[in-house]
């Protein structure tokens, strides 16, 4: 049952910390108590113990192998090869490319990398989002361990950032990772799967002769 | 030296989930008060943070400034200790949660237990009354911090407080 109204203004402000003007003994008394069971509550609180800690931890660790799809999963997977006719110069570059880098690979007892060798377990892919606000992005997937940062991409004069990446044959899952926090599937991306956290992981298979689907 | 929240935050977005441990013993302290008053019953309240945390590990890379991660947390805890209240509004026989009566009450004061009167008054207030009330009073914080974790406006806040106060003042003092 409700009997009495509430506190005046000045009563406010002075439990506010304000300058205040007439304030009756009455009033200020109950003010005064009102704080006071607030400090007594407070103070008869007992805060939580390491417990918490402990259970929250152990779920975490239970989530944490499955927060990133499982780097192997790819290897059990079925594996479907098409090419999309985006992908097709990006092939040839990347043909260009190993020729182009193969002299300079500091490991003169290996057996040199020739163009006529046909590329059947590493495709080189090209990635690309644009992004004209972000500050920084890379490529997290399965294939980098879902490192942030591990495969940083470069901004072009248009905002449209880009990356390539030699991909073992198989499917990949990934997402680009813009300031560092933020997590984006790919827009572009043939396929995405939830990855069980309410967020969305791209999909890429590379095929064993070099064709990429994404 | 401490780690801020946005060093750990992006620790633990790639990859060192142990480092999400730091964070829940920050904030554990820093809001399990707020918690257990918000809530009214300390198992049930320890419940709640529990799955806040728990939801906020997973949602993680949605936290779009990981340097305030705090205020970030704090909003999923708010909501989370209000499903709690909810439930077990619809669970819990009033009578276990709703004020003593005034013979209860009294005798409460008598023994002079007031932060026992003071709970049991808080359950009266709606949930933004509440909240703020404890903020205010309880945690002892500004309204410009209040602001900050609530993202409310400071003179919305004040209002909220002032009218718990009044709440406050009306049921406690009708068993004076």
């Amino acid at each position: 049952m409700i009997e009495r109204d509430g506190f005046s203004q000045d009563a406010h402000r002075y439990l506010d910390g304000e300058p205040y003007g007439d304030l009756g003994g009455a009033e200020a008394s109950a003010a005064d108590r009102l704080t006071a069971q607030a400090r007594e509550f407070a103070a008869g609180v007992e805060p939580f113990g390491a417990d918490l800690d402990a259970a929250v931890m152990a779920a975490v660790r239970r989530r944490a192998p499955a927060r990133r799809p499982g780097r192997l999963e790819w290897l059990l997977a079925p594996r479907t090869v098409n090419v999309r006719p985006v992908w097709v110069p990006v092939l040839a570059a990347a043909a260009a490319l190993v020729v182009f880098l193969a002299p300079h690979r500091p490991a003169p007892e290996a057996p040199p990398v020739v163009a006529a060798r046909p590329v059947t377990d590493t495709v080189f892919v090209h990635f690309e989002l644009a992004a004209p606000r972000a500050r920084s992005v890379s490529v997290a997937g399965s294939f980098n361990g879902w490192r942030v940062g591990a495969l940083a991409m470069n901004r072009g004069a248009n905002g449209v950032w880009t990356a390539t990446a030699a991909l073992p044959v198989g499917e990949h899952r990934y997402e680009f990772v813009v300031d560092g926090t933020q997590w984006v599937p790919d827009p572009t991306a043939h396929a995405v799967v939830d990855d069980g956290f309410g967020g969305r992981n791209s999909v890429i298979v590379v095929g064993p002769k070099g064709l990429v689907r994404s | 030296m401490q780690l801020s929240d946005g060093t750990i935050v992006r620790r633990v977005l790639a990859g060192d989930a142990e480092q999400y441990r730091f964070l829940v013993e920050r904030y554990r302290a820093e809001f399990g008060r707020y918690a257990i008053a918000t809530v009214g019953d300390r198992d049930a309240a320890q419940d709640a943070m529990q799955e806040a945390f728990i939801r906020a590990f997973d949602a993680l890379a949605t936290c779009r400034e990981p340097d305030r991660f705090g205020a970030w947390f704090f909003r999923i805890l708010t909501n989370q200790c209000r499903n709690v209240v909810a439930r077990r509004r619809d669970t819990v026989p009033v009578e276990d949660l709703d004020p003593p009566s005034g013979e209860r009450a009294d005798a409460a004061l008598e023994r002079g237990e007031l932060g026992e009167a003071l709970e049991a008054a808080l359950a009266r207030l709606t949930p933004e009354q509440r909240e703020a009330f404890v903020m205010k009073h309880v945690d002892g914080r500004s309204y410009e911090e209040m602001a900050e974790l609530l993202g409310v406006g400071v003179d919305a806040l004040k209002m909220r407080v002032h009218r718990a106060r009044d709440a406050m003042r009306s049921l406690m003092g009708a068993v004076r």
